[in-house]
């Protein structure tokens, strides 16, 4: 019989251990990984990927009717909302400050503030909150959720290169970890982990978002990036370490092979396991380019994909 | 260590006879080198360069071909583990199985429905690439009749899958001409399986679970009998198995350039999934890791055209960005009086303002230039997002015709075009648009009235 | 340092000591010694003391210890017959002062004496620490650029106001305590009505010099909080704050010996002191990032009056410190930003144009000592454009002089080239051109909204300080419309151009031990570097190696990194250790050797976007150039696309190479191979536009006629064509040494 010695890498590198939450709440460790994703036959996995649940602080509009569906009448109230979440099997809540963008209600600190108060009450997950991606309004709500959950060790996005001093800022002042998102580009990823880790933030307090689109959408430069950024990770690059978090659920559901059954071919299929499929699909190719943090929407997809991590955790 | 072009073209005869296809030696041991083409198709080598050659050239895993002259597909000849490191050629043949046990109207219906399912994304039409018949009667005839209903419905390549080589000969002997895959030579059948893939110049498949130590002599003992085109089925089952065999059957194949796994691999993720959800995304993991055949056991549009778009988004060369055909695209249900917006036909550039303008609650026009598939800069600096360019689309695609305005809104990198363009288009409001799409919701919302 | 100040501040430390020690037995007598010390709404006990020694004071007795590590930190008073370098002493002797003062306001507040009330004002004691969260973030992401703590009183209170709204405008947090002779610069504000907290980013400490010390709290607890360093490790406080914290000290009025003990403490954190009186300077660097004392005696600074010395003293003050200036909207009465830069002014809509056909125009950017440059100021010589009559072309004169302790003579031209993308951001203005080759033309409704030439200056001062903040700490801008004056300068101007161009055809790969990765096509070609020296720009066109430098010096950690060359390895073939090391770390470990001056041995990787490929033809022995606008089938059996599918994506392909179209005319265009006479075809389009610069190259080369020896697509576009027209032409190549 010939002899057969499968390859095995000798990787220097490991991604980063990042912990969230602990201090009287659920703690979750994410990273650590020392070889590509679930490869366990070559490299320590010491953590699972884990699986969060994006909740908004408004009601959301236009999700279709499926997605809202699913979720009924907790969609009124964040709270509600993030202890629902928490039952059907997060293991982060990821909540979206949405209200504080200009065009959805231009609320500011105060409410943030609130919201974070009440969402942190209603359940013991970690918690990570994200601004509504205007950068000056990022600053004011984030340094708001920031302060209120001082000492809760959330996390903080999005980092990007107009506003990251004020988001690190906070994270370093209230020990939080910061959510570092750049498209698309493995070097714009390294330099922005780099200016946080120059600004003081340490390196186990970042996660990387490399997210750019759901499946169809440029799904295949973030997985290129993502598999680019472990390889870097894995052959010692310390600044390409962070773990990596995916924001599937809203690229998946924004596109209208998730929303929409009229109007489109009949080689679509029926949209309910479609949508769903897109979604899972998104999620389960991402999490096989080392994704170590996926953000859901449909409880059923959150389902499916801790399945699914299950299994290939072995 | 792979030969550059240059080093090939040493051995060449250089004489730019073109024979090759190719008009000259160059290009030929240029597109050698990138190994898009075999140093055996120059008919004048001598036998010793033939010989250095091959030796460099021989691809790590066997490109082999399933189905007939009419419709076939190539899988294997990967060359690299990830794909940003080159690109992987070979798309992963998506086929569905029927079982000749099933009713024959439900075997004539998933026959007719997997062959004629087509989709249509960003210009291409994507279809699956065939189907595994498996003789799960055991029973010869019953197995042959099934062959024949699916021939006379589907006109695709086929796997055959049956563990009796009587049963596959009887198949043959109807099926041979389509070149399908015979599944598979075990152990115990591998010689009367090898002998049915000699006589029918079929490619063989050769299934052996036990581990790899083991699929590999029964490979060699394959290639003693003279077969070259072999597809390989670890058994690897369930997401963590099949994702580790199937990385460590690459990694044998590119980096030790071990030859008995050399081939491309069949899989089946239907046979350790629940549910059809489960059953999808394992095939697309297996799409993105490393598996030449997928054969599903389901068969719905609401599957297979996620995991086409799957295979299509994998499958792209990371340096060839997918092109979009330049046209007007219509978002949501524009009216004449809704905003046309123009940019270029780089896929992730047309994705993004199509997903933003989707979402925006503004039906619109969005008229794509063919720029090459570059991004709106790239295109821009690159002389071929200009305003002459510009203009010649929103002409020759008479957007005028389908609008009561004559408002259009540009990308806001190229702001410096609006002057040259208000003298191209005299009749037309040219409006700034957002630098990114991201801000497209609220600049309409701002801006627009028609 | 100053024998002078260092008496000084001796002498205040033991003074200051005296007194903390004192009170603190009056202290423990009268309360006892559990009666709790703290500063309101701070986690960080007395922070100066918490943070230099990790010690926590919660109670009057836990203040032993600190009192009796200031008494070690004391130096004795220097003897008037002893000579000592006093820097170590002194700056102990600040710190001691610091515990000192820190202590005896924790002593107040035991004894409810803080915070301060005076004259019917109270005045705020220490920040408590949401507020130094707060402002902490808006220090750290830069929107504070630091603070400023004005000890004592100004000259008169409308300089004490006009300080202080200096400083506002300039985004700074603002510390006032301190007094001369009773009367302090808080009074003075409070007497002009001028609004103190918070809320206006003023804080009264207090009336006396004592309660500076709750500033160097403020850096102590920022430093904790967002430069993750740990209490008690104090070189890591004083380094961040050096480093991070923009703050500095500005003594106004007479300095005793309390306020040189309490600046030694200041300076000990990197932050130097100004004073407004006559004070010896202490200005070699080390300590602090610049100067560590710096006396601007106020009747002494230039300006027609106090408001204008006071505006410069503030000036000189951020200079000192090292502070940028962001300037968050630019100041003109039309709308700026991106929208506006492809706008055309047409002739019926203009009302005055400079420069184009027949006009006279020019721009310059200089680099001036930083005295020379005074920041934000703009002239305007001759008549503005409400003067001239509709339409009418005028001579103008675009004058910018710039200064910048990192600023070199090499990126004027490099900054120079971004007039034309600021002046085109403004609504109404339209720029063409640079050099002495631009053309402005301004809008009638540009002109009627109040846009006048100083907006130039407006629009140049605020891009290149937010843009290029790096490198430019000063900027002013003369616009000249007399057209004498721009006849004469722009002939000095022309001087300058032509010497520019002589130093750019006279960098040369030798002349420097450091080239210029870029890496930004990475994206989609990952494991592609752009090695750019001197004589070859990066292959997209865009780089040149002083563009890197600059952009370099601009974004430290951007894709343009400094390259050093090393060892080297083969001249002949332009091999550097530095180089292959360099290329080989970022290339995914792909790329092992690396030589900038041969197309056959390790030559450069493309990533997509050259401007033009490279590709040998051995049957002619030579090579063919095809420029990216070329569609045309080419002798080498391949046009462009098909080359740049081999060729691009970061692979090296001996005998094929993507560069610069410019690179053609480079004294080092593929040396290995011959340079310039190995050339047997080229696109058309590059024949013309390099035509003439090309025939130069080509007569340097000892063939003068070679040009027309090269075929184009007209010509050929197989090797069989191509071959008899060489021979024909007598082309060098064939009979040159062997390619391959």
């Amino acid at each position: 019989m010939p002899e057969v010695e499968v390859p095995l890498e000798k990787w220097t590198g490991k991604v980063n251990e990042v912990r969230l939450g602990g201090n009287g709440r659920q703690a979750v460790v994410v990273g650590g990984e020392a070889t590509f994703p679930f490869l366990q036959f070559e490299g320590a996995i010491p953590n699972r990927p884990a699986v969060a649940i994006e909740v908004l602080d408004v009601q959301p509009t236009g999700w279709p009717s499926q997605l809202a569906a699913a979720w009924g009448n907790v969609l009124a109230d964040p709270a509600l909302w993030a202890k629902k979440a928490a039952e059907y099997g997060a293991d982060i809540i990821a909540l979206r400050l949405k209200s504080a963008h200009p065009e959805e209600g231009d609320t500011g600190a105060e409410e943030a503030k609130k919201t974070v108060d009440k969402v942190l009450a209603a359940m013991d997950l970690p918690l990570i909150v994200l601004g509504p991606e205007v950068a000056e309004k990022d600053n004011i709500v984030l340094v708001a959720a920031s302060e209120a959950a001082r000492g809760q060790r959330i996390a903080l996005g999005n980092c990007e290169e107009k506003n990251y001093r004020t988001i690190g800022a906070a994270c370093i002042a209230d020990g939080h970890v910061a959510i570092a998102k750049t498209p698309i580009e493995i070097n714009l990823a390294k330099q922005l982990n780099i200016l946080l880790c120059d600004l003081g933030v340490s390196p186990e307090s970042i996660l990387m978002d490399p997210t750019t689109g759901a499946l169809g959408y440029g799904l295949e430069y973030t997985y290129s990036v993502m598999e680019r950024l472990r390889l870097a990770c894995l052959t010692g690059d310390g600044m390409t370490s962070m773990p990596m978090i995916c924001t599937v659920g809203e690229e998946s559901w924004r596109q209208k092979e998730s929303k929409s059954d009229i109007e489109v071919p009949a080689t679509w299929g029926e949209l309910e396991q479609r949508a769903l499929i897109w979604e899972e699909m998104t999620a389960s190719t991402l999490l096989n380019a080392g994704a170590d943090i996926v953000v859901l929407r449909h409880p059923k997809t959150v389902e499916a994909i801790k399945a699914t991590i299950d299994k290939l955790m072995g | 260590m792979a030969l550059t072009g240059i080093e090939i073209y040493k051995f060449l005869p250089k004489t730019n006879c073109k024979k090759c296809g190719f008009p000259t030696c160059l290009a030929f041991a240029m597109k050698v080198s990138q190994k898009g083409v075999d140093i055996t198709v120059c008919p004048d080598l001598s036998p010793e360069a033939k010989e250095a050659l091959e030796a460099a050239g021989r691809p790590p895993i066997r490109l082999v071909t399933i189905g007939g002259d009419k419709r076939k597909i190539e899988v294997g000849n990967e060359v690299v583990m990830f794909r940003h490191e080159k690109t992987f050629y070979h798309p992963t043949g998506l086929m569905v199985r029927i079982k000749d046990s099933a009713p024959a109207e439900a075997i004539a219906k998933v026959a007719g429905e997997v062959a004629g399912y087509s989709v249509e994304r960003v210009g291409m039409e994507l279809a699956l690439d065939g189907l595994a018949l498996e003789n799960e009667s055991k029973d010869a005839a019953t197995f042959v009749a099934c062959v024949e209903a699916v021939k006379s419905k589907a006109d695709l390549p086929l796997v055959l899958m049956s563990s009796d080589p009587a049963a596959m000969g009887a198949a043959l002997e109807k099926a041979a001409d389509g070149k399908p895959l015979i599944y598979a030579a075990t152990k115990d059948n591998w010689d009367k399986m090898a002998e049915l893939a000699l006589k029918h110049g079929c490619p063989l498949a050769v299934h052996e679970a036990a581990g790899l130590g083991e699929l590999a002599q029964l490979v060699e003992q394959i290639n003693g009998a003279g077969i070259e085109d072999i597809v390989i089925d670890p058994g690897a089952h369930g997401f963590a198995q099949s994702l580790a065999t199937l990385t460590q059957l690459r990694r044998l194949a590119l980096k030790k350039s071990f030859r008995p796994l050399g081939y491309p691999i069949i899989t089946f993720p239907g046979e350790s999934s629940d549910t059809v959800e489960a059953e999808a995304v394992l095939a697309a993991q297996h799409v993105a890791k490393y598996a030449g055949i997928v054969v599903l056991d389901h068969f719905s549009p609401s599957m297979a055209y996620p995991l086409l778009t799957l295979r299509l988004n994998i499958y792209t060369d990371p340096q060839k960005p997918i092109q979009l055909t330049p046209k007007i695209y219509e978002i949501g249900a524009p009216k004449p009086d809704s905003p046309v917006c123009v940019t270029t036909n780089f896929s992730l550039t047309y994705f993004s303002i199509a997903g933003e303008l989707e979402s925006s609650g503004y039906p619109s026009w969005l008229l794509v230039a063919d720029t090459e598939g570059l991004s709106v800069l790239t295109a821009w600096a690159a002389g071929k997002f200009d305003a002459e360019k510009i203009a010649k689309t929103v002409k020759d695609f008479n957007i005028a015709e389908s609008i009561s305005h004559r408002s259009l809104i540009i990308p806001g990198r190229v702001a410096v075009l609006r002057g040259e363009l208000e003298e191209e288009l005299p009749d037309w409001k040219i409006m700034v648009g957002p630098p990114e799409a991201m801000d497209i919701g609220g600049y309409l919302k701002k801006m627009w009235s028609a | 340092m100053s024998r002078f100040i260092a008496t000084s501040a001796i002498q205040g430390a033991h003074a200051v000591f005296n007194e903390a020690e004192q009170l603190l037995a009056q202290a423990m007598e009268k309360l006892g010694p559990d009666t709790p010390v703290a500063f309101p709404n701070t986690a960080y006990y007395l922070p100066v003391i918490y943070s230099f020694t990790g010690h926590k004071v919660e109670r009057l007795k836990d203040m032993a210890w600190p009192l009796e590590h200031a008494r070690a930190l004391l130096p004795p008073v220097p003897q008037d017959n002893l000579w000592l370098p006093y820097l170590g002493e002194t700056l102990d002797s600040g710190v001691a002062t610091l515990f000192a003062e820190e202590m005896i306001e924790g002593i107040r507040f035991a004894l409810g004496e803080q915070p301060e009330v005076r004259n019917g004002f109270t005045y705020n004691g220490p920040i408590d620490d949401v507020q130094m969260r707060s402002w902490g973030i808006q220090m750290v992401d830069g929107r504070m650029p630091g603070f400023a703590a004005l000890v004592g009183v100004a000259k008169s209170n409308e300089v004490a106001v006009k300080i202080v709204r200096e400083l506002q405008s300039k985004g700074q947090l603002i510390f006032l305590c301190g007094n001369v002779n009773g009367r302090s610069i808080v009074d003075q504000l409070l007497e002009e009505g001028v609004e103190l907290g918070y809320d206006t980013f003023t804080v009264p400490f207090g009336s006396d010099t004592i309660s500076a010390v709750y500033a160097l709290g403020y850096a102590a607890r920022a430093a904790i909080s967002f430069g993750n360093v740990a209490p008690g490790d104090f070189r890591q406080i004083l380094l961040y704050n050096k480093f991070r914290c923009f703050a500095f000290v500005l003594a106004l009025g007479q300095v005793d010996d309390l306020k040189y003990a309490t600046a030694a403490g200041a300076i000990s954190y990197g932050f130097p002191v100004m004073a407004d009186t006559v004070i010896p300077n202490i200005l070699p660097t080390g300590i602090t990032q610049y100067e560590h004392v710096i006396s601007l005696p106020f009747d002494d600074i230039p300006g027609k009056d106090d408001l204008e010395r006071a505006e410069r003293l503030v000036q000189r003050c951020i200079e000192v410190r090292g502070i940028k200036v962001k300037i968050a909207k630019v100041p003109i009465p039309v709308a700026y930003g991106p929208a506006f830069e492809g706008e055309v002014v047409r002739r019926d809509n203009l009302q005055a144009e400079f420069g184009g056909k027949g006009g006279l125009c020019f721009e310059w950017l200089t680099m001036k000592d930083m005295d020379e440059v005074e920041d934000g100021k703009f002239t305007v010589v001759g008549g503005d454009l409400d003067a001239f009559e509709e339409g009418a072309k005028v001579p103008l004169g675009i004058v910018v002089e710039v200064s910048g302790r990192k600023m070199q003579k090499d990126f004027e031209p490099v900054l120079e080239r971004q007039i034309h993308h600021f002046i085109n951001g403004a609504e109404g203005i339209q720029h063409i051109g640079q050099r002495d080759i631009a053309w402005l033309r301004f809008s009638k409704s540009a002109v009627a909204k109040g846009f006048r030439l100083k907006h130039l200056g407006d629009i140049l001062h605020a891009n290149f300080h937010n843009q290029f903040g790096a490198i430019v700490d000063k900027i002013q801008v003369t616009l000249h419309t007399d057209k004498a004056k721009v006849q004469e300068l722009i002939e000095q101007a022309r001087v300058v151009y032509q010497e520019r161009n002589v130093r750019i055809a006279g960098l040369t790969d030798e002349a420097v031990d450091t080239y210029y990765s870029c890496t930004l096509c990475q994206s989609f070609a990952p494991n592609h570097v752009c090695i750019i020296n001197p004589e070859r720009v990066g292959l997209c066109g865009a780089y040149n190696w002083l563009d890197c430098r600059a952009a370099f010096e601009i974004s430290p950690r951007g894709p343009n990194q400094p390259v050093p060359k090393g060892k080297v390895i083969d001249e002949r073939l332009g091999e550097w250790e530095g180089v292959n090391q360099f290329v080989y770390e970022h290339s995914g470990m792909n790329v092992e050797r690396f030589t900038i001056y041969s197309l056959m041995d390790s030559p450069m990787t493309t990533c997509g976007c050259c401007e033009c490929v490279m590709v040998i033809i051995p049957e002619a022995n030579g090579v063919m150039i095809i420029s990216r606008d070329d569609y045309s089938m080419t002798p080498c059996g391949m046009t462009f696309t098909t080359l740049m599918g081999t060729v691009g994506g970061g692979m090296q392909t001996p005998g094929m190479m993507g560069h610069g179209k410019y690179y053609l005319l480079s004294k080092q265009f593929i040396p290995v191979q011959g340079g310039i006479k190995r050339v047997v075809w080229m696109s058309q389009n590059l024949k013309e536009e390099l035509g003439e610069e090309l025939k130069e190259i080509c007569a340097a080369a000892g063939e003068p006629d070679l040009l027309d020896k090269i075929a184009d697509a007209s010509i050929a576009t197989t090797v069989e064509e191509l071959l008899p027209f060489l021979e024909e032409k007598g082309h060098p190549a064939p009979s040159m040494e062997s390619l391959i």
